[in-house]
Parts: structure tokens; C-alpha cells; sequence
């Protein structure tokens, strides 16, 4: 029954100079897990979505996609090769979407198929038309992002991490620079494919994401996870009193 | 004084005039232009072994006259005529063409380079980390996100940049180079008739109006984004699609 492991996390300690930002985080997604990361600003959340994929290497600890270790020295990867295999299997999508400006929407998409995978161009342009349609952005394709408004941005992002067919996604605040009414459209993408058994890992401040979707929950504060489980149980009885606060606080 | 006479007699002395400016100011910004963006790499993320040398060098060319620099090579050169002889270069510095090419290469190289330093850095953060996030190699990323985006941001700078060597090409005719200026200045040691200058000044005009005309559009059809128009490629795609 148990699916296959895809990122597991070890124990990721994460200093920036001398301030500890993350104090050992142990963390497994398995096949079509959706992962709710949850906490209060600063509590480490981001830096430990960006140790998964060596944007902030940890400090220490194991980081291994698919069983294959990430080797990490002196906090800087030892391969960088082994890293940029890794994270064309992670998708990331960002909180500021970060697309590419001087490209227009499915030039985005089709960019990294082409160029880091190497796929043939007539095939990745034929799955990325797919996936903005599927986003809900068949007529804005050739658009470029200034062109777009945000919500538009963030899923022509989410097109993009999509098209590398990724193993895992990582969600980095998706929602979190978006005008409330544009939310909406946003998580309806995320669920959908969450629906489809995409394994996901969400940084998120929306609760009802947290609560509806996601299959496992967890809350980090001050660098460490406070408590972990099912979202049912997470919300219908929280143990920890920084997680029953956090809950109170957000309501 | 005869304006049209004196352009009617010597125009074939004027536009080989016009000729070596352009080979001379063209020549000069294209090999700077290929030195410039790996300096400026060096001026953005090299070490400090690196960064002191490289900075000293930007410091020299802008901070002194292009004139003095010209003279530097073209008579400098003429002093350790011995050495160059023996290493070979005798050749390359006999010739004051190439003193002046070089002279421009090392001025225009330290200019570019501080240009696209600018717009290196000006690329924004989260652009790059998404290049790294798709599993972008650090080579690719530069080619596929950081200069073309740098790029887009240099180009008017680097655009008037290219148009002040235009002009400053005339100081090559002060080490006898027959480039625009030098013809003009040959034709009016012959006639005495100053309406040559008047000609001369026509035309480096018209080398910089159609060089700005040139630089524009490609400029338009680089960054579509940021003058709304829509792009050639579009109009292609969707022909293609509706045939």
C-alpha cells in the first residue's frame, strides 16, 4: 500500500550567518502526497521548501530525491550536475510567479522542455498549448506576463512546472502576492491537480487549502515542526498551544 | 566658396572617408561588444584577484582622453618598435589603422563593459531563480535568461555608447587615418574651401541617424514587451495555425 518515496528530508538545519533558521526538519513526500506546510512568518517555512530543492542549501542535514542523496558540502552542493537533475524533477513555483518577461506565456512553459531536457520542440509546444488551456489561458498564450495579471502569471507558472513533468511540485506562498479576488482561480488549478494525484508541497497561509486538499498537514514554528498529521485531526483537535493559537489567530 | 563644387569634385575621396569610419568605429564596437559581456561576468560575480585588475583597467580608459590613449599606442608603439619587431607585432602597429582600431577596442571594451554590468545586475533576482528551479545549468541560465534579459536593459545605453565612438572615430585622422575627418581635412589643405566641413558634418549625421534608425528597431523587435507591440513571431505562429 505504501506509495514510493519521492523527497525525503533529514534532520535540514539551515543558519544564515548566525542566526538559526532551521533547526532539524525531518520530512517524507511519498506518491501523491499534498503536504500543507503552515506557520507564522519567520517560522522557517520557505527556507526549508528552498533546502528541498538546493535553492538555500542546507546548513546540514539529507536531502534525497527518489532515495538518491543530495551531497551538500561546506553548504555550498558538491555536484551540480546531481542538483539540476533533482530539480528537474521538483517543479517550483514561486510566490513573485518569477516568469521569465522578455518571453511570452508559452515560450515560459516551452522553455525548459526545450532547452534543459531537450525534447523535441513540435511535442512541447503541443503539451504546453494543453496545459495553458488546461489553466484556463488558451487565449492569452502569446501574451507576455506584463501583459498578465497576476493570477494569470501564477498559473502560467504553475503551466510551466507542470510541462518539465515533474515528480513533485514545490508551492512556495502561491497565493500569497495576489489580489484576494485572483486567489480563488489560483487554488481551484492547485486542487485540480491535486485531484489528479500530483504530489505537492504547499508553503500556504490558506487554510482551506490546508484543510480540504491536502493529505498530510504540517505546522513549523521558530525552525522546528510543532505538530504533523491529517488535516481532520490537525484542525478537529489541535495538540500543540502554538498550533491551537496559530488556528485561532488566522480565524 | 563652392559648397556643391566642392562636393561634386571630391564625394569619391569623402565616402571612402565614410567607408573607414565605419570600418573603424563598426570593427571597434563589435570586437568590444565581444570582450564586454565576459568582463562584465568577471565585474559581477568574479574575485577580488580578478575584480582589482579589471577595475583598474575601466578606471584608466574612462578616466582619460581617448586622444591620449590613440597617442599612446600610436607613438608608444613607435618606441619599443625593436621589441615589437621581435615578438612579431611590428606589423599590427606599423599600420595607424590599427593603432586607432585598438585604442577604440580598449575604450569602448571599458565603457560596454560597465553598460552591461549595469544591466546584469539588473536582471531581476526571481528571473534567475527560476532558471535555477527548472534545472537551468549556470552556463545556460546566462544564456538563456541573464543576457538576454541583460541585454534588453543595456541596449539604449549601449546604443549611445556605439554613437559616440562614431564621432570620436574622427580622432583617428590625427594619426593620419583617411576616415571621414581625415578626407575632409586632406580636401580642405588642398582648396582652402571650409564648405568641406560643412559636408563632413552632413554626413556623420547621416552615419548616426541611420545607425539610431538601425539600433531602434532592433530594439522594438527585442523587447516587445516593454514597447506593447506584439511580436513578429506571433503573426507567423498564427498564420501558420489558421492555414
Amino acid at each position: 500500500m505504501a506509495e514510493a518515496v519521492v523527497l525525503k528530508a533529514e534532520d535540514i538545519c539551515k543558519s544564515f550567518g548566525s542566526l538559526e533558521v532551521l533547526k532539524g526538519i525531518t520530512l517524507e513526500a511519498r506518491n501523491h502526497d499534498v503536504i500543507s506546510i503552515l506557520g507564522s512568518s519567520g517560522s522557517g517555512k520557505s527556507t526549508f521548501l528552498r533546502c528541498l530543492n538546493m535553492l538555500d542549501p542546507p546548513t546540514s542535514g539529507k536531502v534525497s530525491v527518489h532515495g538518491e542523496e543530495i551531497v551538500v558540502k561546506n553548504g555550498h552542493p558538491a555536484d551540480m550536475r546531481q542538483v539540476e537533475r533533482a530539480r528537474q524533477r521538483l517543479g517550483m513555483v514561486f510566490q513573485q510567479f518569477n516568469l521569465w518577461t522578455h518571453r511570452t506565456a508559452i515560450e515560459n512553459v516551452m522553455e525548459g522542455p526545450i532547452h534543459v531536457l531537450k525534447q523535441p520542440k513540435a511535442e512541447v509546444k503541443e503539451r504546453a498549448e494543453a496545459l495553458l488551456v488546461r489553466v484556463g489561458l488558451a487565449e492569452r498564450m502569446n501574451m507576455y506576463p506584463s501583459q498578465l495579471s497576476g493570477g494569470q502569471q501564477q498559473r502560467v507558472a504553475i503551466a510551466r512546472a507542470l510541462c518539465m513533468e515533474p515528480d513533485a511540485i514545490l508551492f512556495d506562498e502561491p497565493t500569497s502576492a495576489l489580489d484576494p479576488e485572483l486567489v480563488g482561480e489560483v487554488l481551484r488549478v492547485m486542487q485540480s491537480l491535486a485531484a489528479e494525484g500530483r504530489t505537492m508541497i504547499v508553503v500556504t497561509h490558506e487554510m482551506s487549502f490546508a484543510r480540504d486538499v491536502s493529505t498530510e498537514v504540517v505546522f513549523m514554528h521558530k525552525g522546528k515542526i510543532a505538530e504533523q498529521g491529517p488535516p481532520k485531526e490537525m484542525f478537529g483537535s489541535p495538540k500543540t498551544e502554538v498550533f491551537q493559537k496559530f488556528i485561532a489567530d488566522v480565524r | 566658396m563652392d559648397v556643391f563644387g566642392v562636393f561634386a569634385q571630391f564625394w569619391p575621396e569623402l565616402l571612402s572617408g565614410v567607408g573607414i569610419t565605419i570600418k573603424l568605429a563598426g570593427l571597434g564596437a563589435i570586437i568590444a561588444g565581444f570582450l564586454a559581456p565576459l568582463l562584465a561576468l568577471v565585474r559581477v560575480n568574479g574575485g577580488p584577484a580578478a575584480q582589482v585588475p579589471l577595475r583598474f583597467y575601466i578606471s584608466f580608459m574612462r578616466g582619460t582622453p581617448l586622444l591620449a590613449q590613440m597617442f599612446l599606442i600610436y607613438y608608444g608603439s613607435g618606441q619599443f618598435r625593436p621589441f615589437l619587431q621581435d615578438i612579431g607585432l611590428w606589423n599590427f602597429f606599423r599600420e595607424p589603422f590599427n593603432c586607432a582600431l585598438l585604442a577604440f577596442v580598449m575604450n569602448s571594451t571599458a565603457y560596454q563593459t560597465e553598460i552591461l554590468r549595469g544591466g546584469i545586475m539588473g536582471v531581476p533576482h526571481g528571473e534567475i531563480e527560476a532558471g535555477k528551479a527548472v534545472g537551468m545549468s549556470y552556463v545556460m541560465s546566462l544564456r538563456r535568461v541573464v543576457f538576454p534579459h541583460a541585454y534588453r536593459i543595456a541596449w539604449p545605453a549601449l546604443g549611445n555608447e556605439i554613437i559616440l565612438l562614431i564621432k570620436a572615430s574622427a580622432l583617428a585622422s590625427v594619426v593620419t587615418v583617411f576616415d571621414l575627418m581625415g578626407q575632409t581635412r586632406a580636401i580642405f589643405q588642398k582648396t582652402f574651401d571650409f564648405s568641406v566641413y560643412i559636408w563632413a558634418a552632413v554626413l556623420y549625421l547621416c552615419l548616426t541617424a541611420a545607425f539610431v534608425w538601425i539600433w531602434r528597431r532592433f530594439e522594438h523587435r527585442l523587447s516587445p514587451h516593454i514597447h506593447g507591440k506584439r511580436p513578429s513571431l506571433l503573426g507567423a505562429m498564427t498564420k501558420r495555425e489558421t492555414a
